[in-house]
């Protein structure tokens, strides 16, 4: 009976499995990350393989890493952690169908080969992963709260969280900031030079505690403003900036500038110390490393 | 009036102009500032049109004393005018920087005054930006015309970008547009500064302050006055060969102004025809292409039928079909379906295996384009035996069948549709 493999959906914990694959020569039919955020059911289960559960082990990732750069280079082994991040069902099969041929060794050349059927489709997931991280660089909208901090919310499809701080960091280097990805339950939080992983399990109080200000409803308005009317195309429009980003874009997702302007003020702000003791002690509980 | 309608004024007034990309300079964020350059620029947003926002795109002010026919903002429109001060910009472009909603700022002006005192105004915005706020995102600076070279110089020093706008592709359609303009009070900014530039690279040191890193651009309106694609491509071809222009950009015209010297205003903007300039214009930039190789005296004009990609193709058929094993790089550039990402990964892969249809597919490479074009075991030999005038249907109809079908609608048919019979034609429902 083949074996569907559950392990804890880091990229580690991968390596693991596939090592393990292969010391005890494992028939897989498929692999199950166990992510916090997804429910039992929403994890594809297959009926007829049988759950096999492989701890992480860093001995085994950092030699299966040793071999991927031998058989082939840094650079696959840096796409493979690309297209890893996409989350897709399938990406653990397509990953370990390559491993397969290039620990095959029937084409001493395969590893250098970047058009091998087997890579091109991880080629174009690799692509798309790095195509949403860039364009997530521009869509991170920070809101300020009482406090000085800048808050932003993301949803982005891919893990690519981890891919953007670095931009961040070289871009507001003084500054105290946090991204929070809402999907994922868990975000950056960067205080002092320093970012620190945090797990944000509920992100609604740090949303109420910085909503949108005066400068957020100029933003929308000159947004509104810029659109030449004569010019006006929808489909042009979704093609580049896809409705699933629009809930986190004030541009988007705010009532039209005109109606923005009698309501100034928004209700729900919590008082200013009581929001920023709660925001602030939350954070620093969640630190991990 | 409060901050919020100059921001509303001035950012329609600007909207017109098309450039607004933050690429090209790569900067780190200067120490106890904040802000870098991100060297393939970042577009922020979309507006409802479809057009990139990554800069705050405003003008200082838009109390033109010129009276430019095509221009939203000439002397003679009754408009509502605003003018910032320093002060109030640069505290909107901080806190929007803040806020990730902009890479930067543009800033452009109407004329007020003279045009040294306009440019001195933009000078002292990105000046206190870059040297009090330490700031180290993206400015792009326009150039005024007219302008004294020294404040050309100083703009550069601070600006990531400049630019001139030529508008009007013929000198004389320019000078009969916009009395006070001419080319040579265009072009005179643009020289200056591609020279200066060409001088701090040649000296260059790690140490020595960069000088407009992004380079320059320009833009020009299509369709406002009679002139040819033909005419519009030699013009830009000659801005990135002799200007070092990064980027020209076209603008279909927009009616704005009434006025008898140009197109009436109901028109409706020829966004194909800007679209097709485009295409022509990366063909350029690109892929190798020269402007005389896209079009020439005999043909002026752009077909909107058909990309200029393909259209070359038809015109030359001695080139294809390419062996996509053997032929260079430049040639699989020039085949149509075939982008240049698909160009460098057949030429990178075939060194270890034969590239088939099912690579290419895998690829993203457009087969319902390239498969006339190129040589494989599996392509039918027949195809590679049509005639361009035979072709040409085929490549349209393949073109129109990707919509949804309209129920009373013919279909378009590569071929014309047997006479005799009209009543079997295909979905004739209602009849």
């Amino acid at each position: 009976m083949s074996l569907a493999i559950h392990y804890d959906s880091t990229f580690d914990g991968f390596l693991s499995a596939v090592f393990e694959i292969y010391r005890q020569h494992l028939d897989v039919s498929g692999f199950v990350a166990e992510r916090s955020y997804e429910t039992e059911c929403e994890a594809a289960t297959d009926l007829f393989a049988q759950p096999f559960h492989i701890e992480t082990s860093e001995e085994s990732a950092r030699r299966l890493r040793r071999a991927i750069v031998n058989a082939a280079s840094k650079d696959v082994l840096g796409l493979l952690e690309t297209c890893f991040r996409s989350e897709d069902t399938n990406i653990e099969m397509n990953i370990l169908a390559y491993l397969r041929k290039l620990f095959a060794g029937l084409d001493p050349n395969y590893g250098r080969n970047p058009s091998s059927l087997e890579m091109i489709p991880l080629i174009t997931i690799a692509r798309s992963v790095r195509r949403e991280m860039d364009n997530m660089l521009g869509m991170v909208r920070f809101n300020k709260a009482p406090d000085g901090m800048y808050i932003a919310e993301i949803e982005p499809k891919y893990d690519i969280l981890e891919m953007i701080i670095g931009h961040f960091r070289g871009r507001y280097p003084n500054g105290t900031w946090a991204i929070i990805d809402v999907k994922r339950g868990f975000g950056v939080y960067y205080e002092n030079y320093r970012s620190h992983f945090v797990t944000v399990p509920d992100s609604s109080y740090l949303s109420a505690h910085a909503p949108p200000d005066e400068f957020t409803r100029m933003w929308k308005s000159y947004y509104d403003t810029m659109a030449i009317k004569e010019r006006i195309n929808p489909r042009l429009l979704r093609r580049c900036l896809p409705v699933r980003y629009w809930k986190h874009l004030p541009e988007r997702s705010l009532p039209d500038s005109s109606l923005a302007r009698i309501g100034a003020v928004p209700s729900q702000q919590l008082p200013s110390t009581v929001a920023k003791s709660i925001a602030f002690a939350s954070l620093r509980l969640n630190v991990q490393r | 009036m409060d901050i919020r309608d100059k921001l509303n004024i001035l950012g329609d007034a600007a909207k017109y102009d098309v450039s607004c990309s933050s690429s090209g300079s790569k900067r780190n964020s200067p120490k106890g500032g904040m802000g870098c350059g991100h060297s393939s620029g970042i577009c922020h947003t979309w507006s409802a049109d479809g057009r990139c926002i990554s800069l705050l795109k405003v003008l200082f002010s838009n109390a033109c004393k010129y009276d430019c026919a095509y221009c939203v903002n000439r002397r003679s429109n009754d408009i509502p005018r605003a003018t910032f001060t320093p002060k109030e910009l640069i505290n909107l472009t901080l806190e929007f920087y803040r806020r990730n909603y902009i890479e930067g700022l543009f800033l452009s002006s109407a004329v007020i005054g003279t045009p040294d005192y306009t440019m001195e105004l933009l000078i002292k915005v990105a000046k206190e930006l870059r040297l009090i706020h330490h700031f180290g995102g993206y400015i792009h600076l326009k150039a005024i015309p007219g302008a004294s070279s020294k404040l050309l110089f100083e703009a550069g020093l601070y600006a990531d970008r400049s630019s001139v706008n030529i508008e009007i592709p013929s000198d004389r359609q320019l000078q009969y547009l916009a009395p006070e303009k001419n080319f040579a009070s265009i072009y005179r900014p643009m020289n200056f500064l591609a020279e200066r530039k060409l001088e701090y690279k040649a000296d260059k040191s790690k140490y020595s302050p960069k000088f407009l890193p992004a380079g320059q651009s320009t833009q020009m309106i299509v369709g406002a006055s009679g002139e040819t694609d033909f005419q519009i491509l030699t013009l830009s071809a000659g801005f990135y060969k002799q200007q070092q222009m990064k980027r020209v950009y076209f603008s279909g015209y927009v009616p704005i102004n009434a006025d008898k010297r140009l197109p009436v205003i109901t028109t409706k903007p020829p966004l194909l025809r800007e679209h097709r300039l485009y295409q022509a214009d990366w063909l350029m930039r690109f892929y190798k292409f020269e402007y005389n190789e896209i079009l020439d005296e005999k043909n002026p004009f752009l077909d909107p039928e058909l990309d200029p990609k393909v259209m070359w193709a038809l015109r030359h058929p001695e080139c294809f079909p390419v062996d996509l094993q053997t032929a260079d790089y430049e040639m699989i550039l020039r085949v149509p379906g075939i982008g240049v990402r698909s160009a460098q990964l057949i030429v990178s892969g075939r060194r270890f295996s034969k590239i088939r249809l099912q690579h290419l597919k895998k690829m993203g490479v457009v087969l319902k384009r390239a498969k006339y074009f190129i040589y494989d075991c599996e392509v039918p030999r027949e195809l590679h035996k049509l005639y361009p005038e035979m072709l040409r249907p085929l490549l349209i109809a393949g073109k129109s069948m990707n919509d949804q079908l309209d129920l009373f609608d013919t279909m378009p048919t590569a071929l014309p549709a047997p006479a005799p019979q009209p009543k079997v034609a295909p979905l004739s429902v209602n009849s």
